[in-house]
């Protein structure tokens, strides 16, 4: 099988809390995986385990075949791993282009500078803010930051995409933008794990959907299998979402 | 997307300011002496002894300024600083090293140093990367202290010959124009390592390590998830600042004739060169340099004009910038130039 990413058992403690208890997933090459699941399910911790921000309790990581469990993070963006935080976090004293600029310069070791500047201001361009890219990055607004998100982890040529909430905080509007934004980058070839909570989102972007509750996979499948599935249903959905 | 990189590969290359800069500096300290001797006369014999403690104030500032940028705000300036003095006396001392090998390998004991605070500090932050820089130097100190005093000289230090002893034959010269070749070579050591600083932080800011060290500074998490290695690149900036703070203690061990523990690992050397950039303008290679000038001036302006408590007014001024110039004698310049030339472009 053409597995990306493949997460296998994968634990985290603290303290007395098991926040992710023996998650296992794979991701196919070009899907769009979404992982579900009510406040606390443990998905931004699976998505930090994933990227190397957390050290697991337990458990493997492999992206493409390579076993990154102990990798920096770093390392593992080197690998193929690129994430978009919830929480934006731009370099503020950067422009756009600078901030591009970083994942561009060394998200691939070994890129020349001007090799760099063209893939930061190709990234620029597929999130939409090729007109921006001269301004600061303290003065944008929520959308116009999400989207700089995604153009600094696109600009490190990531193999898998790993998107934390993207459309929280967006107008319908902007969502549409977003989601059309996602399609895109699929499209040019990157695979995309994201985590979401508005539903009709997901039923328009994921091939796969993972659910989770209380750090415990619930069931995996396509939008259509989990929505029917009673677990999920009690768990998550609440019974009006449903319909 | 052909259409749109089309247009912003016209992006006009930049003027290289900071290249020409560094040409003009080493231009300006080449003709310095000759043109204080000739304004001056025998009072450019200090003049040279005020400009070559710029010159060290800069070169404290710049280095410190560069360790900085990865967000370190490190307190072990002057753990380095003796650590390259020691080194250097201690190397003239017992093998009788010349200088042109014991001050590079007092800049390299800096670095040797600075690379195991490096790797102790890497995953402290703020105050705790604060208070163990800070007690590096005492840690440092202490060690000296406790050495036999046949090696290091304990608590009352080590005399180091001075580097430059022209002679005074009576009729050939007057006395104050021996003084002033002494002064004159001394001078340019420090600008010629002042120059290899400058350079040093001119690369660094030219480089793609400019946008690393940034990004490490403004966000290490994202920073390291974007592909950035911080641990790799805050040793490296240890590694930059630390050696020519080394060779700058070394240089000074020289000019100064002695190493004491308590003047080689001076609070006041950690003090100023923190100082000094928040004056000047932090994380440029500018700012640094007009703080050091800056500073260097107000204090010797005051010390002229109040010769006792001068460094009460020198404190007052200090507090005043730092409260309203946040960014600095380089930020203010720059948002003002910036406001006039948008108004203008406005018009």
């Amino acid at each position: 099988m053409s597995d990306i990413l493949r997460v296998t058992g994968l634990v985290k403690h603290f303290g007395g809390l098991a926040a992710v208890d023996g998650v296992s997933f794979a991701v196919e090459a070009n899907q769009i995986f979404a992982i579900i699941g009510p406040n606390g399910a443990g998905k931004t911790t699976t998505l930090d385990l994933v990227s190397g921000l957390l050290t697991p309790t337990a458990g493997r990581i492999e992206v493409l075949g390579s076993d990154v469990s102990a990798a920096t993070p770093a390392q593992r963006c080197h690998a193929g791993l690129g994430r978009a935080f919830q929480v934006v976090q731009p370099f503020p004293e950067m422009t756009l282009r600078e901030n591009v600029l970083v994942g561009a310069l060394f998200g691939t070791p070994g890129r020349t500078r001007a090799d760099a500047e063209r893939r930061a201001d190709a990234a620029l361009e597929l999130s939409g803010l090729a007109a921006l890219a001269d301004v600061d990055a303290e003065d944008l607004t929520l959308m116009q930051e999400k989207r700089l998100e995604i153009a600094r982890a696109l600009a490190t040529e990531p193999s898998v995409l790993l998107l934390d909430e993207v459309m929280a905080g967006l107008r319908p509007a902007e969502a549409r933008d977003a989601v059309a934004l996602v399609k895109r980058v699929r499209d040019s070839g990157v695979t995309i794990v994201f985590i979401e909570h508005v539903m009709p989102v997901v039923r328009d972007l994921a091939d796969r959907v993972l659910v989770m509750d209380h750090g415990k996979v619930v069931v995996e499948g396509s939008y259509a299998e989990v929505t029917q599935d009673a677990r999920v249903i009690e768990a998550y959905l609440g019974k009006e979402e449903v319909a | 997307m052909s259409a749109s990189t089309r247009t912003r590969r016209t992006r006009p290359a930049q003027f290289p300011w900071d290249l020409v800069g560094l040409v003009l500096l080493a231009v300006a300290v080449a003709f310095a002496p000759d043109l204080l001797k000739a304004l001056f006369g025998r009072a450019s014999v200090s003049y040279l002894s005020i400009a070559t403690n710029a010159l060290s104030l800069s070169i404290l500032a710049l280095s410190w300024d560069v360790l900085a940028r990865t967000g370190q705000l490190s307190l072990a300036h002057a753990a380095f600083y003796g650590a390259g003095a020691y080194t250097t006396a201690l190397l003239a001392r017992h093998a009788d090293v010349p200088l042109w090998i014991g001050i590079p390998l007092g800049g390299l004991a800096a670095v040797v140093f600075a690379l195991l605070l490096g790797a102790a500090t890497l995953r402290l932050r703020g105050i705790y990367f604060a208070i163990a820089t800070l007690s590096a130097a005492e840690v440092l100190k202490a060690v000296v202290h406790h050495l036999p005093t046949g090696i290091a000289g304990g608590n009352a230090g080590m005399n180091v010959p001075t580097l430059f002893r022209p002679e005074f034959i009576a009729g050939q010269m007057e006395r104050w124009e021996v003084a002033f070749l002494r002064n004159e070579a001394y001078f340019y050591v420090y600008a010629t390592l002042l120059c290899m600083t400058v350079l040093a932080s001119i690369l660094v800011q030219r480089s793609r390590l400019k946008h690393a060290f940034t990004a490490i500074r403004t966000n290490e998490e994202v920073a390291g998830v974007m592909g950035v290695r911080p641990a790799r690149l805050k040793l490296l900036a240890f590694v930059l600042s630390s050696v020519f703070v080394g060779m700058l203690g070394g240089v000074e061990a020289h000019r100064v004739g002695s190493v004491l523990p308590e003047q080689s690992f001076s609070v006041s050397t950690t003090v100023l060169a923190l100082v000094t950039p928040i004056f000047g303008g932090l994380y440029t290679t500018l700012g640094p340099i007009v703080g050091a000038l800056g500073l260097s001036s107000v204090q010797e302006g005051l010390r002229r004009v109040f010769s006792d408590g001068y460094l009460i007014g020198y404190g007052v001024v200090l507090v005043l910038s730092i409260l309203f110039m946040p960014r600095g004698v380089v930020g203010l310049v720059g948002g003002l130039l910036r406001r006039r030339g948008k108004r203008e472009a406005g018009r």
